[in-house]
């Protein structure tokens, strides 16, 4: 076999000779998994199995069904379905019919094998696609919900998706990890609506990775779609001039090939998008590449069979030797390294080929006898969750390559837990209110006063920055050519910074909105080298945290203001409040073998530090999902757990601590336990926990431009368990009023420092008695509903009204009264001394 | 003097009325308190949201100053679940709980802002969901899913609500508990048409009923002549 191949490597461009293998019609055709048998099915009853490699004349298998319409074959078995709806199993041993699979009242129209082997989907006529079990025929699973019938359907390589291509033209998803299979996404306007018989296929043909899907469309395009979200990747697009018919990824996927009506097959390259090569075979109707050789196989609408070895010229075969490629995403997760993503591990396995050269395939051996699909999960590339881009390991044959000998890595990525040297994790770099890229958009900037998004054109980036005030500011719109990847925008301007490129340095720009001036946006280069690791922007300085560990804090009209070195580094990520600024960096590494993280916040105008290098609160293996400071000034995190912390005390150094204000987990919306949603924290306002409610497994918000939500703050002190009782809604009260407490007394002590640091205002004063007598008055609801109670819960009413702080005596009182009216003699009294006590100013105070 | 209008609310009185429920808006722009003769209205700052009354909404939202944020009943999956209690069960689908400690009726009730109950239909549905699919459809997920889903909710309740008439003529009542308003006002010709019919009919029988009694009275009640009688009543 390989002495055949190398003859024939000099052959540029043969014309390879048709092989009629059936009558005229519908013809198709498959590779068992290990590459040895191509089996071949058409409109005569006669299965022919050609063996790879040898030109002499095919097994037939003579006793099939009429008019097979599909075929799939493992390395033991081959199934052809046909068009009087039956599926059959036929032995590759024996080559003979072993059983029925299943039978459909119409026509079968495609079947697909699960990738172990186990399972086959059979789409027909009918509206149900059947899922029938291959050992046990009677285990089905029904994919229900298709309007019209699906004439295609495909595995994704993990085996747990299957994409059907419906005749109505939309491709339908559906999650075979559920009991009942569903739908998990539909996909419009991506392929055409084809009838069933037709010729032209719409199938959506799954990238190796995994991650997407390449569909044909309408313009003759053909589309490449993640599974993750639906969203359209690149396209490989004007090459062909007629419908497609066919489209097969080479089984490392980084080459492609379509068939269309314009008697030409395409070889397209995956990362480039480009066309490599052209072939004239007219009517072209399927597909294969052989698992591992360079070679493609495919038949006409004559019922002729082309075998074409060399199929690659020189020039291409590099790109067929490759390891597994990603598929091409626009903005690659994976690939991404900005501020939103994580960096592969510094000495983790590298993402890039394998630098070795790879084994070549010798016959027969133990990679031949297994093939490439007992590699297990192929779908690695999704589940990678920890970025270190180790797939790149696994070659064309579902094993690791010798790549994990490489000297760098050093270790088996599967004994580096004990053996490697100890590696602390570290907390990422991140812009607050940011996403990461999806699709060819991201969102650099979302906040109360506005949002700024970028559109990746390929050559530059479109920036758009939206308010929500359409009255104070007017949208703008411009196009960017240094690709600018972060945003802060406030009431003033918008400041932009990019990551160096080109040589070019990294640079910071700030545009404010309203000028009497003619210019009066900025910019500025940081030293080379360094790059920008998250800004911030307040109503008077801008602050900007680079790579090398410095804060350089500028005026809103661009003089340098300080540079300083950050003392925790890594730096994480900034943010800042009138001449407030708050960094966070990577402190000493914790029990949990993870960075602890440090803020420090300082007063910039006043050169005055309040809080240095001070732990920021997470749970272990938590981390920072957005820093902001509130409109009251006070610095707040919400934490990936799911809940937003507010600093109290910050203003004074050592006092600082995280108070809990709202567990998102426990709202009361989640409560039936029907919602699955999380919540994308944006601001903190009016005492409102502003954020963006995300569906399902959604990370990050979308376009359109999602609809903010806002929830109060609820501190999270007893579990809101529903009352035993549920006709008496009191029941309830006791505990609510405690939280309101708890939370008014926190609000209270913020407002508090606020008051006694800044030159208050009249109005903030006032609302700062007006608070105390608040919280009095929760603390006076909170005693009716103990007197209420009864008579044994006096002493901890006499308590409650110890809480209070009340000045005047009037609030005590009042509580004097309220035991009064429930009869509470002893109470009453009570409570008057300790009235009488602080009236006097005796209270003992601690 | 004779009002030339029926008895009762008139569909536009309705829909006046509805206007004084509060919404939830998010302003687009800055906006200090007005002192209405209904009360003082919040101040609004974008995007903070805002309860307004409805009818300073409509008025915002044509002027483009505000996003009225549609009540969490009026969406697809609420309204499809409430139109699947709706077929299953003979009556109408209840109206909202009242919260607890309070003392106003529907129109005064919270039922239509953002955090109203997203399970029940309440008393201004009708109206206030065509309103804002007019004057706000491109603030509503699914407008023209939501637009069917009304359809579909109105004809079946007005089907019910005929189908009650069904027992009226038996003296019996109808419950309308949770008919809204403006079916309510709907309906009202047809149910006083069917009822004042009904009134008709009983008044003439009851009327009968009586000269046979008066003739009876005067004729000096004979056992025997009972039949007679009433074949006299029957071709009166």
């Amino acid at each position: 076999m390989i002495a055949l191949q190398d003859t024939m490597a000099t052959v540029t461009q043969q014309r390879v000779r048709g092989r009629p293998a059936h009558p005229s019609g519908p013809t198709f055709l498959t590779y068992t998994p290990n590459g040895k048998q191509l089996v071949t099915a058409g409109s005569n009853n006669v299965v022919r199995v050609y063996e790879t490699g040898s030109d002499g004349e095919p097994t037939n298998l003579d006793d099939c069904q009429e008019n097979n319409t599909a075929i799939a074959a493992t390395n033991d078995f081959f199934l052809a379905g046909s068009e009087d709806g039956t599926v059959c199993m036929y032995s590759l041993d024996t080559f003979t019919y072993e059983k029925m699979l299943t039978r459909c009242t119409l026509p079968i129209r495609d079947i697909a094998l699960s990738p172990d082997g186990q399972w086959v989907a059979v789409a027909s006529d009918e509206l149900e696609v059947k899922v029938v079990n291959i050992a046990d025929t009677y285990r089905v699973l029904y994919l229900r919900g298709l309007p019209k019938p699906a004439k295609h359907l495909s595995y994704d390589p993990s085996g747990t998706y299957i994409a059907a291509s419906c005749t109505d033209g939309i491709v339908y998803l559906y999650s075979l990890s559920t009991e009942e299979p569903e739908i998990v996404r539909k996909i419009d306007g991506l392929i055409r609506t084809l009838e069933t018989e037709s010729e032209l296929s719409s199938r959506a043909v799954w990238h190796p990775d995994g991650r997407a899907f390449a569909a044909p469309t309408a313009p003759r395009d053909i589309q490449v779609v993640s599974s993750g979200d639906g969203e359209r990747q690149r396209a490989f697009s004007g090459g062909h001039m007629g419908d497609v018919t066919a489209l097969a990824w080479s089984p490392n996927g980084a080459l492609l090939i379509t068939a269309a009506s314009d008697r030409k097959i395409l070889l397209w390259d995956t990362k480039t998008q480009k066309v490599l090569a052209r072939y004239d075979y007219p009517n072209v109707i399927n597909m294969a590449w052989h698992p591992h050789e360079n070679i493609v196989s495919f038949v006409t609408s004559d019922g002729e069979l082309f075998i074409y070895q060399t199929f690659l010229q020189p020039d291409a075969l590099p790109l067929l030797e490759k390891t597994l490629q990603p598929a091409p995403f626009i903005r690659d997760p994976l690939a991404e390294t900005s501020g939103n993503s994580r960096k592969p591990l510094t000495n983790g396995v590298k993402h890039s080929a394998d630098p070795r050269a790879r084994r070549r395939g010798t016959p027969d051996s133990l990679d031949d006898i297994l093939g490439p699909d007992l590699g297990g999960d192929e779908d690695d590339f999704v589940s990678d969750d920890d970025g270190a881009g180790y797939l790149g390991e696994i070659n064309g044959f579902g094993k690791r390559s010798n790549g994990h000998l490489d000297a760098i890595d050093g270790f088996d990525r599967k004994r580096r837990a004990t053996h490697q040297s100890f590696q602390p994790t570290i907390h990422h770099s991140f812009q607050p209110g940011s996403t990461p890229w999806r699709g060819n958009r991201k969102y650099l900037c979302l906040n109360l006063t506005g949002f700024v998004w970028t559109v990746d054109q390929d050559t530059h980036h479109t920036v758009t920055v939206e308010f929500y005030d359409r009255e104070f500011h007017r949208d703008f719109h411009f196009t960017d050519p240094y690709f600018y990847d972060k945003a802060c925008l406030s009431e003033n301007g918008t400041l932009f910074s990019c990551p160096p490129a080109n040589g070019t340095p990294a640079m910071v720009f700030y545009r404010p909105h309203e000028t009497w001036t003619a210019r009066a946006d900025w910019r500025t280069q940081l030293p080379a080298g360094e790059d920008v690791t998250s800004i911030s922007l307040s109503d008077s300085f801008i602050v900007v945290t680079t790579s090398a560990d410095y804060v350089r804090v500028f005026t809103l009209y661009g003089t340098p203001f300080r540079v300083y070195r950050q003392k925790s580094s890594p730096s994480v990520t900034c943010a800042s409040w009138r001449d407030y600024i708050l960094t966070m960096g990577n402190g000493p590494v914790g029990g949990a073998g993870s960075t602890k993280l440090l803020y420090t916040i300082e007063n910039i105008k006043r050169d005055e530090i309040c809080q240095s290098e001070d732990i920021v609160a997470l749970t272990e293996g938590a981390k920072v999902k957005s820093v902001f400071f509130s409109d009251n000034g006070d610095p707040c995190i919400y934490d990936s757990t799911g809940v937003l912390l507010v600093l109290q005390h910050w203003r004074t150094p050592g006092q600082a601590r995280w108070v809990p204000v709202l567990d998102t987990k426990q709202l009361e919306r989640l409560a039936t336990g029907k919602k699955e949603e999380t919540y994308w924290p944006v601001a903190v306002a009016q005492e409102k926990f502003h954020c963006i409610i995300l569906k399902g497994e959604d990370q990050y918000p979308y376009f359109p431009k999602p609809l903010l939500s806002e929830f109060d703050f609820e501190i999270p002190c007893s579990t809101s368990a529903p009352p035993e009782d549920p006709q008496n809604p009191t029941a309830l009260e006791g505990p609510k009023l405690e939280e309101s407490f708890v939370r008014s007394s926190l609000l209270l002590s913020l407002l508090e420092d606020l008051v006694t640091s800044t030159n208050a205002t009249h109005t903030q004063r006032t609302e700062l008695s007006r608070r105390e007598i608040e919280a009095d008055k929760v603390l006076l609801q909170l005693l009716n509903v103990e007197c209420r109670e009864g008579e044994e819960r006096g002493m901890k009413a006499l308590e409650i009204v110890g809480l209070m702080r009340d000045r005047s005596g009037k609030m005590v009182d009042a509580a004097g009264k309220v035991a009064g009216r429930y009869g509470r003699t002893l109470l009453q009294e009570k409570i008057a001394e300790l009235a009488e006590r602080r009236l006097m100013g005796t209270e003992d105070e601690e | 003097m004779a009002l030339p209008l029926p008895p009762g609310l008139t569909p536009p009185e309705t829909a006046f009325l509805c206007e004084m429920e509060m919404v939830t808006v998010i302003p687009r722009q800055r906006l200090e308190g007005l002192n209405l003769l209904g009360g003082p209205t919040p101040p609004l700052h974008p995007p903070h949201r805002t309860p307004l009354p409805f009818w300073l909404a409509l008025l915002l939202k044509r002027q483009r100053r505000a996003n009225i944020l549609p009540p969490p009943w009026l969406s697809p999956p609420s309204l499809s679940s409430i139109l699947d209690l709706e077929k299953k069960t003979p009556s109408f689908s209840p109206p909202p709980p009242l919260p607890a400690h309070t003392t106003t009726s529907p129109p005064f009730l919270p039922s239509a802002t953002a955090d109203a109950p997203p399970d029940a239909l309440p008393y201004h549905w009708l109206e206030l969901g065509e309103m804002l699919l007019e004057a706000a459809s491109d603030d509503i997920p699914e407008p023209d899913n939501v637009r069917r889903l009304m359809r579909d909710l109105r004809e079946v309740r007005m089907a019910k609500m005929r189908a009650g008439v069904n027992v009226l003529e038996g003296g019996r009542e109808v419950n309308l508990n949770g008919v809204g308003g403006m079916e309510v006002s709907e309906g009202r010709a047809f149910i006083g048409g069917v009822v004042d019919g009904l009134r008709k009919i009983g008044a003439s029988k009851e009327m009968s009923r009586r000269e046979r009694e008066a003739e009876e009275r005067e004729n000096g009640i004979g056992g025997g002549d009972e039949e007679e009688d009433e074949d006299d009543g029957m071709d009166t």
